[in-house]
């Protein structure tokens, strides 16, 4: 069975628009799974019913055996601590140094009066530094947040991800606020990074290049609908028309 | 690059260390500096406890319910209404007399740098640092009991709340305008109405609203002290241990702010 | 149309009797009032004649040699005006959380809880405050810092409310989305960002404060009001008039350093 199973899921916004009409979508144990579309397709609906930041209507979500939308606010926050997300627009806390940027991915388990006082495990600590050396920015983990660049932004919601020592990555078109050249660059670090720790990713673009270069499966959308699941290397041109011309 | 990592983290933990440090250190001065406030003000720190119990209760035994009644008597609705007459008098008075002042004290368009520019703003300051109330007693030992030593406490006060609020628009408007009004041989009063009075006119719209709001509350507790308005009662009813009556008078200026206030914001907002 | 309407463009007839018309009601309303305020209510043979309030006027002139005697009562005022802002700013935060609409844990009973307190702190003077402690705990500071601490809580909490409302979703989703707890999320998500703004508002607090403070003791709540109270009663106008020059003097010192200190944190 696969790692993370999406059946039938729903989503309508209070304005009657379907955001998502019944997709499907399943990531295997190692496998990065890209999601295509234009805006408004649904992709960005779709990572967050996965972790339940939006709420689906109806569908199932089943990660690693357990059902999501139906685990009570406890269990839920058990589950997030799984699944790291890195978002388009980096959502970092910008007062606050890149070390505790990171540190906050550990805040489904570090104890809250420590997290009061940012007083963080020391092993955590380390780790934290450690995934900074592997992303690259250990000479800027003293620096506030918003002192870094769009690329060293990301990099550290990278950082901050890993740090939950995830089961599945949901990744948030984590290109689309940078730079082509720094885009790959992270888009690179990704993938090296999921393959070396053996977590697979759903990585949502809307980037033909990086849908191709990055993914082992692709699934297309289109205003909330699935149009095709194929292994990347058999996609054909057309499928790719298909979603970059409008729906008649 | 493991060197790079233990390197980081010992001079991360050694930060935080002397961090932690320092903030035990104003920890400890802070309740050092609480005993000594609690000794100077000679707080009676063990009745604390039992005080919100008694707050409770005294509160629903003696104060509640409020006895409306009293707020319809004659003369208490009078002076309900001198309230609201005082303190547009007196806002409308202090507006004037502000307007100019203000003009005065903003150093990009002030006729005088010299003397008006630090009058106008000692004038500004100052009046906005006395406490009204106390000028207001004050105004009464003068002029005596009545509500034209409140409206003179209610000018004083917006004087200082409008002053201040309504120069800062001024230093704010776009100097290139008022250069350009100039440059055509305006004098300085041309200069005044075209180029800086069109700039700030609609802020200063909403600071005379929000002003008339402002010294609306004043002029309910003005006459606690003897200067006109409903803040009289509330003092005689207290004064004779009517608690339930005191509260009416409460609860009506609770309502009228609470009223105001949502006039002022509503009007406010529609203007821009 | 007449030459009358082409000549002056700008200048509508229509709209120059309408302004006219509203000039002129307002002022006739001023004049009601006017006479009503100055010449009815007004007690004119008992306030004398002119020359006679000059002199009583004149009565005020500060006596400086008093000063010394004021400085202890001052100091009391500040220190009452420091705690009632510390304790304001204590109970503030968890208003502010309950009042924001964003992050209200239970927005139908919450939400109005914490805007009707907001609202209630807001439009009450810290006097009536003053007389309800003084009456359940006696006289002295205490109550006086309690009046002030709840009629300063309203405007930091709105505020506050306001500064969580408006702020950026993304790095509170961030956080939620690691399975951090409620007050997680509001330490991680919502506080950095709103910290500057929160540090400023509790600044021009505490300077109006400081003010507040000093009438208090009117109604018995410490602080200089006391004194001022009881040379009011006994005719000593020029004491009178030196605790106004200290209160005053106090007051503007104290918006001059904080506005130093507001610079320095932005």
């Amino acid at each position: 069975m696969a790692l993370l199973e999406i059946s039938q899921l729903k989503k309508t916004y209070g304005t009657g628009e379907y955001a998502l009409k019944g997709v499907d979508v399943s990531v295997e144990a190692q496998e990065v799974v890209a999601l295509l579309g234009l805006s408004g397709s649904g992709k960005s609906t779709l990572l967050r019913c996965v972790n339940r930041l939006v709420e689906p209507d109806s569908g199932q979500v089943v990660l690693d055996g357990v059902d999501i939308p139906s685990l009570g606010k406890s269990a839920l926050r058990d589950a997030r601590r799984t699944m790291g997300m890195i978002f388009q627009e980096f959502n970092l806390i910008d007062r606050l140094t890149v070390l505790e940027n990171v540190l906050a991915g550990t805040l489904g388990v570090t104890g809250t009066l420590r997290g009061i006082f940012r007083a963080f495990h020391g092993d955590d600590i380390q780790r934290a530094i450690e995934l900074c050396e592997r992303v690259g920015i250990i000479y800027h983990i003293r620096k506030r947040a918003d002192q870094l660049s769009g690329g060293q932004r990301q990099r550290v919601g990278i950082a901050r991800a890993l740090m939950q020592r995830p089961k599945i990555l949901l990744v948030d078109e984590p290109t689309s606020s940078l730079d082509p050249k720094i885009g790959r660059e992270v888009m690179d670090l990704l993938q090296e990074i999921t393959k070396e720790a053996h977590i697979p990713m759903l990585v949502s673009v809307h980037d033909i290049f990086l849908a191709k270069n990055y993914s082992d499966r692709i699934v297309g959308l289109q205003a909330g609908e699935k149009i095709f699941d194929q292994p990347t290397s058999s996609v054909e041109a057309d499928s790719f028309d298909q979603i970059y011309h409008e729906a008649s | 690059m493991k060197e790079n990592v233990s390197l980081a983290f010992d001079s991360y933990r050694s930060d935080e260390m002397r961090g932690g440090l320092w903030k035990f250190v104003g920890l400890l001065i802070f309740i050092a500096f609480a005993f000594w406030s609690i000794d100077v003000l000679k707080i009676p720190i063990e009745r604390v406890l039992g005080m919100f119990g008694r707050l409770g209760t005294m509160i629903s035994e003696r104060l509640l319910p409020p006895e409306m009644a009293f707020a319809a008597e004659d003369r208490v609705v009078d002076s309900i209404i001198e309230t609201i007459e005082m303190s547009i008098l007196g806002a409308v008075i202090g507006t004037i007399i502000t307007m100019p002042l203000a003009w005065f004290a903003a150093w990009n368009v002030t006729p005088s740098r010299a003397i008006l520019y630090p009058l106008a703003r000692a004038i500004i300051v100052v009046t906005r640092g006395m406490p009204t109330l106390m000028w207001a007693m004050v105004l009464v030992a003068i002029f005596g009991f009545g509500p034209f030593a409140g409206m003179l406490a209610l000018v004083k006060a917006t004087i200082g709340f409008a002053g201040k609020l309504m120069a800062e628009q001024v230093e704010a408007i776009d100097m290139r305008r008022v250069e350009a009004i100039r440059a055509t041989g305006a004098n300085e009063l041309d200069v005044l109405f075209y180029g800086v009075i069109p700039q700030v006119w609609a802020n200063w719209v909403g600071i005379i609203i929000y002003n008339w709001d402002a010294q609306l509350r004043n002029s309910t507790i003005l006459g606690f002290v003897g200067a006109g308005g409903m803040g009289l009662y509330l003092r005689e009813q207290i004064s004779i241990i009517e608690y339930q009556t005191a509260m009416a008078i409460i609860v009506v200026i609770i309502v009228m702010v609470v009223l105001s206030e949502t006039a002022s914001h509503f009007l406010r907002h529609r203007l821009y | 149309m007449t030459d009358a309407a082409i000549a002056n463009p700008l200048r509508d007839p229509k709209e120059t009797f309408r302004r006219y018309t509203i000039f002129g009601v307002c002022a006739v309303f001023l004049l009601v009032i006017g006479k009503d305020i100055i010449i009815d209510e007004t007690d004119w043979a008992r306030m004398g004649t002119l020359a006679e309030m000059v002199k009583t006027a004149l009565f005020f002139v500060p006596e400086w040699s008093f000063f010394p005697q004021t400085v202890g009562p001052l100091l009391e005022t500040l220190l009452i005006a420091l705690w009632g802002t510390i304790l304001a700013v204590t109970v503030s935060v968890p208003i502010a959380y309950l009042a924001a609409r964003n992050i209200t844990p239970f927005p139908v009973l919450t939400y109005p809880l914490g805007r009707g307190l907001i609202i209630l702190s807001r439009s009450t003077h810290e006097i009536i405050f003053a007389l309800i402690y003084v009456s359940a705990l006696g006289l002295g500071p205490l109550p006086g810092i309690l009046a002030l601490a709840t009629r300063s809580l309203g405007f930091l909490a709105k505020t506050t409310a306001e500064a969580i409302e408006n702020a950026d979703p993304g790095p509170i989703e961030a956080i939620e989305a690691t399975g951090a707890n409620r007050l997680m999320v509001f330490c991680f998500g919502v506080i950095p960002q709103i910290f500057p703004i929160f540090v400023g508002n509790v600044i021009f607090q505490m300077d109006i404060n400081i003010r507040r403070a000093s009438i208090l003791g009117l109604v018995g709540g410490g602080g200089i009001g006391l004194m001022f109270a009881e040379v009011m009663q006994n005719l000593y106008y020029g004491r009178a008039g030196m605790i106004v020059v200290g209160i005053t003097a106090m007051v503007v010192v104290g918006e001059f350093i904080s506005n130093r200190v507001r610079q320095r944190l932005i």
